[in-house]
């Protein structure tokens, strides 16, 4: 390895692989002893084509293959693409399965959020409550996995419809878990604002104004904990959230801290909305029959998803095989405030900072192809995209 | 007869093959203790003997750049330093091999010469992890250094001797625990910041700089380091017994007094967030020094009235 030298500065590379990242991207961090003077990020490891992939499948099978975007919020990737293409088709799932569908994702919004606690928490070298949010971690899955089959990869979603129902003992279970998890999460949140050492890491870290979230374009928790009032569960309500509307949580201060408090108050309300959704739960049917093909149409969908705002683009072409879909996730709109806070900041608050905003590195890489020298426009079919991919990794990267 | 003595008290009781044995069962019950307040399983009781002996089959990477001859000694003087002190400290509860007046200040430096060689080590290379951690170790023992180094000398002062041996004799009748509390505070985060245990581990922070000052290090190298944490641990712990927790007379004591020792220290490092470099600075010259500065007021002005 080669230092690079210039005066009394030196750069830091952090990934693409490296133990604070579990996912890659490359950071570049330059600094003068412990003072970040510049940061730079790289993305694009982790290029999967995707949207590509989702072209040459039929509407059902595209819905599996975007489930697998996002390991942790899968099921909202998959809810975002359902309510589209009934949009398109003009069909709208029975009561029963929206309400359905809210409580899974509820469920995983807790999950995605317990996650992100304990890292952040080894982030900043707190590995007690690592170790500890993760154990209780685990109660939200067992309910996952007794609802749908799966801890990961829910699968619950089906044009039209949902595939798993609730039934009285799945119900008892439900909320006896989540009445453990809000005693816990009570104790977390008692945890992140008074515990002196935490907070020594934390308080007035990675400050972000609300001018800033609005100008950088934040979204999710991480622009509510900058008194940004934007939650689409609020602003445009998909699904059952018309019936049964979220409180948005805010915090004013723009720290750390605050996402902290503003992800741990939103798991305690999300207990509040699946408990009101089994109190609530219409009967019917679970689903409705959904048209092979769909007429020539376009459409988006925006969703709340853990991170914050998941946006979905869809076109039909009339055969059974979208036209194109295109998916913008949230961490590709928080990360500007990434490099934008970490300048200035301590070497050793950049690995809190970074998951702070909760990356998902592999759900934001997208690839165009710019020819330069031609000025036809160009578009790779599926198997171009494939052939380059194989090339790529042999080595023939021209 | 007299080279036989000194042979096996280097080799082989109290410091030597005993001591290594030592060290690596105290991380052990260390790091059991640790996973058990973390809800966690911790791992078995020869899983630091199966880590060194991986380590030590591992092939040795010298990095380019890096000065060779450096690399390979640093570690050994690391150890040796270790291993030298416990010759002064009644470790497992026997009288010290060797003794003389003012062996205790030589004791506290051969302990700090872990830290400097770490340090060095991790200037040697060209690594910019290593480099970062370098000067964090460096920095993080001009921090406790001072306060530590008076706390051990609080006990001295109070038996009137800078020789261990006596002082030990001083402390067996009296738990100086209970006359000097805020001593023995600073003396036992002081070990925490020499080891670089949780909150004191800004200098091979995971989620920063990869491994600190040692990111380089692998095989036999890394196995030496490690294995000279764990004979701190121990010497460590058997000065702060010895001193504050009414001396360690026999091996009995010794080794519930040190273990109770440990179980403080894992619950510290469980119940600590890491902290960053320049706030550890702070604590120990804004809280540290001023604890142990107090305590001396006291003791000295308690001389003075009686």
């Amino acid at each position: 390895m080669q230092k690079k030298m210039t005066g009394e500065q030196f750069t830091v590379p952090i990934g693409p692989q490296h133990p604070a990242l579990k996912e890659p991207a490359h950071f570049s961090i330059t600094v003068d002893g412990e003072i970040v003077t510049n940061a730079f990020v790289r993305l694009g490891y982790a290029h999967r084509g995707i949207e590509k992939a989702a072209e040459e499948r039929n509407w059902v099978q595209t819905q599996y293959l975007l489930e697998r975007i996002c390991g942790i919020c899968s099921h909202i990737h998959s809810t975002a693409y359902c309510l589209g293409v009934e949009k398109l088709a003009g069909i709208e799932a029975s009561p029963r399965a929206q309400a359905i569908r809210v409580l899974v994702a509820e469920l995983e919004r807790i999950h995605s959020h317990l996650l992100w606690l304990g890292v952040a928490a080894h982030e900043a070298g707190f590995d007690t409550l690592f170790m500890y949010s993760w154990r209780d971690r685990e109660s939200v899955m067992d309910i996952l996995e007794g609802l749908s089959g799966n801890r990961v990869n829910y699968s619950a979603n089906l044009l039209g419809g949902v595939k798993c129902d609730i039934d009285s003992a799945q119900d008892e279970a439900i909320r006896k878990g989540l009445e453990f998890l809000k005693e816990r999460l009570k104790h977390y949140l008692d945890i992140v604002t008074s515990d002196a050492l935490f907070l020594l890491r934390t308080r007035g870290i990675g400050v972000m104004t609300r001018n800033q979230a609005e100008v950088l374009g934040a979204v999710g928790p991480t622009a509510r904990a900058s008194n940004v009032a934007r939650e689409i569960r609020v602003e445009a309500p998909y699904s059952m959230y018309m019936e049964i509307p979220p409180i948005i949580i805010l915090e004013t201060n723009g720290d750390l801290e605050a996402r902290f408090v503003v992800r741990i108050k939103e798991m305690i309300e999300s207990c509040r909305l699946i408990n009101e959704i089994l109190d609530y739960l219409p009967p019917g049917e679970l689903t409705v029959r959904v048209p092979r093909r769909i007429k020539p149409a376009e459409t988006i969908m925006r969703v709340e998803a853990p991170r914050g705002e998941l946006f979905y683009f869809i076109k039909s072409n009339g055969t059974d095989k979208p036209e194109r879909v295109r998916v913008r996730t949230p961490t590709i709109c928080n990360m500007t405030s990434v490099v934008k806070l970490a300048i200035g900041s301590q070497l050793a608050d950049i690995p809190v900072i970074l998951a702070g905003i909760d990356p998902c590195f592999s759900c934001n890489d997208r690839s165009v192809l710019v020819d330069r020298r031609g000025n036809k426009a160009c578009i790779w079919t599926w198997e171009e995209l494939r052939q380059y991919g194989i090339r790529y990794y042999y080595g023939d990267r021209t | 007869m007299e080279i036989a003595r000194n042979l096996i008290a280097l080799l082989f009781f109290p410091s030597g093959l005993f001591l290594l044995a030592a060290g690596m069962f105290y991380e052990w019950v260390d790091r059991k203790l640790l996973a058990q307040y973390q809800n966690r399983i911790g791992p078995r009781w020869f899983q630091p003997l199966a880590d060194f002996v991986k380590l030590l089959a591992k092939e040795e990477i010298i990095p380019e750049g890096s000065n060779p001859y450096l690399f390979i000694i640093l570690p050994v003087i690391a150890l040796a330093g270790g291993l030298t002190a416990a010759l002064y400290v009644p470790v497992f509860g026997v009288p010290p091999a060797h003794s003389f007046n003012g062996d205790l200040i030589v004791t506290i430096y051969l302990l700090s010469l872990l830290t400097l060689c770490m340090g060095l080590a991790g200037s040697n290379t060209m690594d910019r992890f290593s480099l970062v951690g370098a000067t964090r170790t460096l920095t993080q023992l001009f921090a406790y250094e001072a306060p530590f180094l008076l706390a051990l000398l609080g006990p001295a002062l109070a038996a009137g001797s800078w020789q261990i041996g006596e002082i030990t004799i001083y402390t067996s009748q009296r738990w100086l625990i209970l006359t000097q509390p805020l001593g023995f505070i600073v003396v036992v985060i002081g070990l925490m910041g020499k080891l670089e245990l949780p909150p004191f581990d800004a200098p091979e922070a995971e989620t920063e700089i990869v491994a600190g000052a040692l990111t380089e290090y692998s095989g036999r190298g890394l196995a030496l380091f490690r294995l000279g944490k764990g004979v701190e641990l121990v010497v460590g712990l058997t000065l702060i017994a010895a001193f504050y927790l009414g001396g360690v007379s026999n091996p009995l004591f010794f080794l519930l007094k040190t273990l109770a020792l440990l179980l403080v220290i894992a619950g510290l490092q469980a119940l600590l967030a890491r902290l960053r470099i320049d706030q550890t600075v702070g604590l120990w010259w804004r809280y540290g020094a001023l604890l142990v500065l107090v305590q001396w007021i006291f003791m000295i002005g308690g001389r003075m009235i009686l």
